[in-house]
Formats: structure tokens, sequence, C-alpha cells
């Protein structure tokens, strides 16, 4: 089920509201699990066996991690725990993909298992693999709950795009946690945010990316408003989706961790990616680069540490090359910036933030392209190499067409509609603003029930990882 | 403070949950009279449908179609793209100077290649060594003069019109381009004005050799003409008035429509050129000779040359072959759309394309949208 469709809007999500507020404390958590499940089992009823096979393994295993008594045997938990986890994402996410390079090197031709994704899988096995690591680092107990594990697991504001929350951030508010009007209204207000980044800005951008795919009269402008077309989209479409999550988990009283830090006002590439997904920036800090040795080790090592460590994160967005490319590309992009480019780039801001912003389109770039061949044809493009004319009647009409969302995309990347908000809402207009915040809230909320009432353009790009 | 949490949240709850009980409780309406198209129905629930997914993909087009209030949610969403994200379009509907059109721009070989081949199936299966008088023509749609006008993309019509003249070389190209404006369509629908294409009709029929008139009858209809662009672009755009022409020729023409009907022309009651039943229909254009029709003949009684002639067409023939009448006894009418090519025979006889004009007119839009032709 997509937050910004029909059916969760008006039919599920209002349902489960009610329910959950009027059942009594020791039934809501029973109540998000329920609803969770029919969450997920509506846009994958097989695949919700699988969740809660993982599930399940998830429970006993952390139960077997903490019951242990001797470091051999929690180790045993724990690598049985990350070991089904690894073929759980290896079969079901990547098999194809090894298949397919496996035959392209040896000749052969094994068949691929043409299996579908489940959607969510990446996220809720690293979320149930960083419950079993922290249980056995001694980080956190053991869920004794299986009903507060599993809506840990499946806790469908979260569920299927992140943020990837970790146990250990949100296990005291599986047992206890407070609900109020303030919570609920800022928790919806978020969720309207998030749900108007998505619809009002991602999915238009998203449009311009299609258009751009299959026009015939493509220009070097069109290459560029197609690249930042698509920085806007996967942008607002990703922080949209943590809003309306963030935004939900508030208001049934959790308090999830931000995914998104404004990252288009980084000044380097290593700042870019302490701003984009966090959740999944610090699980592979925390789980894979610190426990390889982090920087704390020699420099061979420390690169070899970087490269798989950013292969990894390319891997997880996809089984495909571009985004192993993509990952990589980050990699030495780090690299660089460790040993040379600061020092080239010295201390000017404009063009530290130029540099950031043209490798971080080039990189989506890549990121985006269907296969290897189309990102390199889309970068000699963008530069000019593709025999294409400068401008031309289509890349016009687009940007003026759709000049304002660019805009807007651009200003609503930085912190600036924040401040104006915190600004007016400590000025003298304060009691204006309160009462009109509201308003608007209802405003967007229906303008976006608007648009995808009349839309056929809908799909969330984090949903195929 | 508190307060304010309270009656902000009581607010959205009102809104959201007024809206969620109507879309639970509203009865499911059967069409959408301003898109022209069936609305999803609440699907069939059974395991199979639940586990394969069917239910659920299908229940999110019902809740979509289904949507209380759902015309005025579409008008808030053209309202939002055009006025307040100055958009340029909404689902793909432009408006310059009062006129809706649809943006087309990529060309799709394919579709040309294919109607290309259907042409030259049909020539070679019925008319090739029966007559020489074959003529092409293509109508131009509103986008090649209102699409410049307004800066919007559009197709290039030179290279589409090459392709096809070029590849239809046996027949005779009539260019009507120089004589359309996109002041001589409908503001709100695809189609040309019938009172605005007389000088269209002339320069078709003086191509042929064939007897033209101009002396009509012009009768403005008091009906709304809310046409296909109204619906698609969801905008509260005024209604076009449908104007036709008529006189004695075509009011006494014998309409057979093979529609619906066992396909024996004796079998069939012949109708009139102006369905004026069409007019409470849900596209009023369909009374220029009832619309959407796999075959059809127009018998003119008062020319009794014998002269044929037989036109492959789509829907903007519908209004230009009553003025085409004066010069022929009989104009019979194939839509390949809905007749298969290689079951014309069935219907009409070899004998009929001796020495009859024979006539291929497309629109623009149809011939890069030629898949539907069978």
């Amino acid at each position: 089920m997509l937050f910004s469709g029909m059916p969760f809007l008006f039919y599920f999500l209002p349902v489960v509201l009610i329910i959950y507020f009027i059942v009594p404390k020791c039934l809501k958590n029973t109540v998000l699990m329920l609803s969770s499940l029919i969450f997920y089992g509506w846009g994958e009823p097989k695949y919700l066996f699988l969740m809660i096979g993982s599930i399940l393994l998830g429970y006993f295993l952390g139960m077997a991690i903490d019951k242990s008594k001797t470091a051999g045997l929690k180790k045993l938990f724990l690598s049985l725990s990350v070991i089904s986890s690894v073929i759980l994402l290896g079969f079901f996410k990547y098999a194809d993909f090894f298949i397919y390079n496996f035959n392209a090197v040896t000749g052969l031709s094994i068949p691929l298992l043409k299996i579908a994704l489940p959607i969510g899988i990446s996220f809720y096995t690293f979320q149930i693999l960083s419950y079993t690591i922290d249980v056995y680092r001694g980080d956190v107990p053991y869920q004794k709950n299986i009903i507060n594990f599993a809506t840990y697991v499946a806790l469908f504001p979260q569920l299927i795009a992140g943020p990837i929350v970790r146990y250990v951030d949100v296990c005291r508010e599986l047992e206890e946690r407070t609900h109020s009007f303030e919570k609920f209204y800022l928790g919806i207000r978020r969720f309207a945010v998030g749900l108007s980044k998505k619809v009002l800005i991602a999915n238009q951008m998203g449009e311009v990316c299609d258009v751009f795919r299959e026009s015939a009269d493509k220009s070097v402008l069109f290459f560029w408003v197609y690249a930042l077309a698509f920085a806007i989209h996967v942008y607002f479409d990703f922080s949209g989706y943590s809003d309306m999550a963030i935004g939900l988990g508030k208001v049934f009283g959790f308090n999830f961790i931000e995914n998104f830090n404004y990252p288009y006002i980084s000044k380097s590439i290593s700042e870019f990616w302490r701003r984009w997904h966090m959740s999944l920036g610090s699980w592979f800090r925390d789980y894979v680069y610190i426990p390889l040795g982090g920087n704390r080790v020699k420099t061979m090592r420390w690169l070899f540490n970087t490269f798989v460590v950013w292969m990894l994160t390319g891997l997880w967005h996809g089984a495909a090359w571009n985004f192993v490319v993509w990952g990589l590309i980050y990699a030495i992009l780090l690299i660089g910036e460790k040993f040379f480019v600061r020092k080239l780039i010295g201390k000017n801001a404009i063009i530290a933030h130029i540099y950031t912003m043209l490798f971080v389109i080039i990189g989506f770039v890549v990121f985006n392209a269907p296969n290897m061949a189309t990102a390199g044809q889309d970068l000699i493009g963008m530069f000019g190499l593709g025999g294409y004319a400068l401008s031309s009647k289509a890349t016009i009409y687009h940007l003026s067409s759709n000049a304002v969302i660019f805009i807007l995309g651009i200003i609503g990347s930085t912190p600036l509609p924040k401040k104006l908000h915190s600004k007016l809402s400590e000025s003298k207009l304060q009691g204006l603003i309160s009462v009109i915040e509201p308003v608007a809230v209802v405003c967007l909320l229906l303008v976006c029930t608007a648009y995808l009432v009349d839309g056929s353009y809908n799909p969330f790009l984090y949903f195929r990882f | 403070m508190k307060i304010k949490y309270i009656l902000s949240s009581l607010l959205i709850i009102a809104v959201m949950l007024t809206l969620s009980v109507l879309a639970w409780m509203k009865a499911p309406g059967a069409t959408s009279e301003s898109e022209r198209r069936p609305l999803a129905q609440f699907p069939e629930i059974s395991v199979d449908t639940v586990l394969s997914g069917k239910f659920t993909k299908e229940f999110e087009s019902y809740a979509t179609d289904q949507f209380p209030f759902r015309d005025s949610f579409r008008t808030l969403k053209a309202i939002s793209k055009f006025y307040i994200f100055r958009q340029n379009d909404n689902n793909d509907i432009y408006i310059h100077d009062g006129y809706a059109a649809k943006l087309e721009s990529t060309i799709s070989d394919a579709s040309i290649t294919n109607a290309v081949n259907k042409l030259n199936y049909l020539y070679k299966t019925y008319i090739e060594g029966k007559t020489s008088n074959v003529y092409l023509s293509i109508i131009p749609d509103k986008n090649t003069t209102l699409a410049g006008a307004g800066n919007y993309p559009s197709l290039d019509y030179n290279k589409l019109t090459e392709s096809v003249v070029s590849g239809v070389p046996f027949a005779k190209y009539i260019d009507v381009f120089p004589l359309l404006h996109y002041t001589d369509y409908y503001k709100t629908d695809t189609h040309w004005s019938q009172e605005k294409i007389v000088d269209v009709a002339h320069a078709i029929l003086d191509a042929m050799g064939a007897e033209k008139t101009s002396d009509y009858k012009e009768v403005t209809l008091d009906t709304d003409f809310y046409g296909v662009y109204y619906g698609q672009s969801s905008l509260p755009l005024p209604p076009d008035k449908i104007t036709y022409l008529t006189n004695e020729t075509i009011e006494n023409c014998k309409v057979y429509n093979y529609e619906g009907t066992d396909g024996v022309l004796e079998n069939i009651k012949p109708s009139k050129v102006y369905n004026m039943d069409k007019l409470n229909s849900k596209d009023p254009y369909e009374m220029f000779l009832s619309g959407a029709v796999n075959l059809m003949r127009i018998v003119n009684e008062k020319n009794t040359s014998g002269k044929k002639l037989i036109i492959f067409r789509d829907s903007y023939t519908s209004s230009l072959a009553p003025l085409m009448t004066e010069g022929y006894s009989e104009i019979i009418l194939i839509d390949i759309r809905y007749l298969a090519s290689h079951f014309i025979g069935a219907f009409v006889s070899p004998e009929e394309f001796e020495n009859a004009d024979v006539l291929f007119l497309y629109s623009a839009l149809i011939l890069n949208q030629s898949m539907s032709f069978k």
C-alpha cells in the first residue's frame, strides 16, 4: 500500500487510527502489528509469510543470543542471523544479478530465477540485523514479547522505505509511549508536508524525467534539465516518504530518527552523506565500516574498507552495475576529498557547493539509468559530446512549464522554508500563524488528494530497494 | 497552546474523516461523464484475487475512480497546475487562445509504418487494377497551428506527411494543411467544425474532379457541446456549439449504417446524415453520421451518374463526408479501426471499386497512433 494512495489515506489509515485510539493501552501494539501485516500483505500477499518468517527468526535468534551462556554460542547465533539475512537478501534481491553476470563471464546460460523483489526487504532485513547485533553486543536486552518485536519490524509507517529504525532507538517506546493532541497534530502536519513533497514536487519532476527519456527532441540543455529534475525528484520522493513515516510515527507515539538534513546544501561529498539517507549511512558505519576497522587503520586497509562499504551501499540500492558504479564513484570522491580535493577547493563555499552538487547530480544520472550504456550516453549528452543541439523546443517547453516546480524544489531543498516558518511562529504574527497553519495543512491534504484522484504517475522510487 | 493543538487536530480530523466516511459510504457511479469512460467498480473478492494481488490493484482503481466529489477534485488539480504552479498543461492538455489541445510531439515510426503497410494492403487487395482514381489526404490536427502560436511542442508534420506520402505512391496527395487554422476546430474537442471546412471539401473534390456546391443552410444547435478535451483538461471551459450544414441533397440522402446489423444491405433500415438522437449522447459530435461506425453507405438518389466514392477514414470524415455527397451517387465509408481490413470484401464487392474514386482520408493524429488499424 502506498502512503500516497487513496486506499491508504481514506480507507486504511482512518480505520486504523480510530481502532488504535479506542483500544486500551495493552492492545495498541497488537493493533499496530495486525494493521502493519495488513498494510504489507495488501501489496505483497505472497511475501507476507516471508516477512513473518523473518520476524520469527529474528525473534528467536535474538532470544538465543541473549540466553546463551558462552561467547561461542552467542557468536554462533549471531552468525546464523547474519547468514540467514544475507541468504534472504541474496536470494530475493541479488540471485538474478549474480546468475546473469556469471553467465556473461563463463558463457553458460543458467536460467534466471525471475523472482519479484519483496517490497521493503532491504529495510526490514537491516532492522532485524541491527536488533540481533545490538543484542549480541549487549547494547539492548532481547525483546521478550513477540508482538512488540513484530510491531518493531513490521511497523507500517516505516516498513517499506525507512527510515531504518534501530531497535535501540524505539525499544522503550515499544513498551511505553505517550499520545497527545500535540503529537497528533505535529505528526499529521509532518505527514502532510511529506505527502506534498511527494505528490506536488517529486511526481512532477518524475514526469519530466519520463518525458525526457521518451523525447525525440533532446538537447544538451534537456540532459541537464533531466539531471536536475531527477535530483529534485529523488530527494523529494525519498525525504517526503521519510517525512510521512516520521509524522505517522509521531501520531502513534514514536520518535523515529531523522533521515535527511538538507543534503543539497552540502559543501563536500562527506557532508552530503552525513545529511542524505542518514539511517542507512549510520547503519553501514556502525555495522560494517567500524567493525572493519573504520579509519583507524593503515591507509591501504582504509582504502579497502571504504571501497567495501560504498560498493555495498551501491548494491543495497539495487542489483545492477550502475548502482555499484554509483557507490564506487562516492568511494573515489571521498578518498579524493581526504587526500587532495579539500586543499584544491580551499575554503570557498560557493566552489565547494558547486563541486558537491555537480558530482551528486552526475551520480544520480548514473543511479537512475536503466543500464550503464544509457548512463554513459546521458553523461556524454550532458557534456555536449553526443551531437545534440544546445537547446530544443521540447527543452524550453518542459523547462518553462515546470519552472515554478524547479524553483520550489530548489528552495525546498534548503532550510529556508523551515527558518521562515520558525521566524514567523516566533514573531508578532504568531497568533495568525497558529490559525493559518492548520488551514494550510488541510489545504495541502486536499490539493494532494486532487492530484491523486486525477493522477496516474505515483510510483515510489525507494520501493525497489 | 494545548487548545491550539486540539482545535488544529479536530479540524484535520473533521475534514479527512468526512471524506473517508463518504468514500466508504458512497454508492459507486457507473461512468464519468466528463472523462467519457466507465468507472472502476468494486472488485471481486476471492482467495485467488486477494493472493494474486488482483483485488488490491483493482481496489486502488476503484478507490480513485469512485472518490467523492471526483470531478471537483480534478478541477482543483487543474487549477493548481495552471494557476498556482504555472504549468502549461494538465494531463497533456494545454489551452491557448481559448482552444484546448493535446500535446503530441513524438512521431511514432512504428505507427507510421503500420499505417503505410495497411494502406498498401488495402490497395493491393481491393483497389489495384480496378481504378486509378486513388487519393490521399492527411488532416492536420489543431496542434498544427495552435502549438506554434503558443510555443508548445508538436509533431514534425512535414516529416510525418513525407513518410506517409512516399509510402503510398499509388495515391495522389491532396494537401489541405494550408486551408486549416486552429480556429477551424472546436475549442474543447479534437474535431473540426463543419461550417469551417467547406473549403477543405472543395479542395478534395476539385482534386478528384467531382462536383461541388456551396449552397448550404447553416444551423446552429442549442445543445452545449463539451468536447473530449473539456473532460481531460478538467477546467471549467465554456462549451462549444455545434453548427451543421445542410441542403436538399444532404437531407434526402439515405444512410445505411452496418453497425450492429447482420451486414446484409437489404436488411438495414436507412437513416439520415445527421443523427439528432446523438446530441444527447456522451459525444454530441456523433450527430455527424452517427459517430464511430465500421461501415456505412450514403446513397444520394438525386445523383444518377452511378459515380462512387470509397473513403477509408476516421472520425474527422464524419463531418466532411456530407459536404461531398453532391457529386456522387454513393459514398462508402470504411473505418478499419472497427472493420478488419481482410473482411471488407464481405460487404463491399470488387465491382464497387471499379472506376470508383478511392480516398484515404486520415488525421495526422490517427496515423501517429495507427496500431488500432485492423
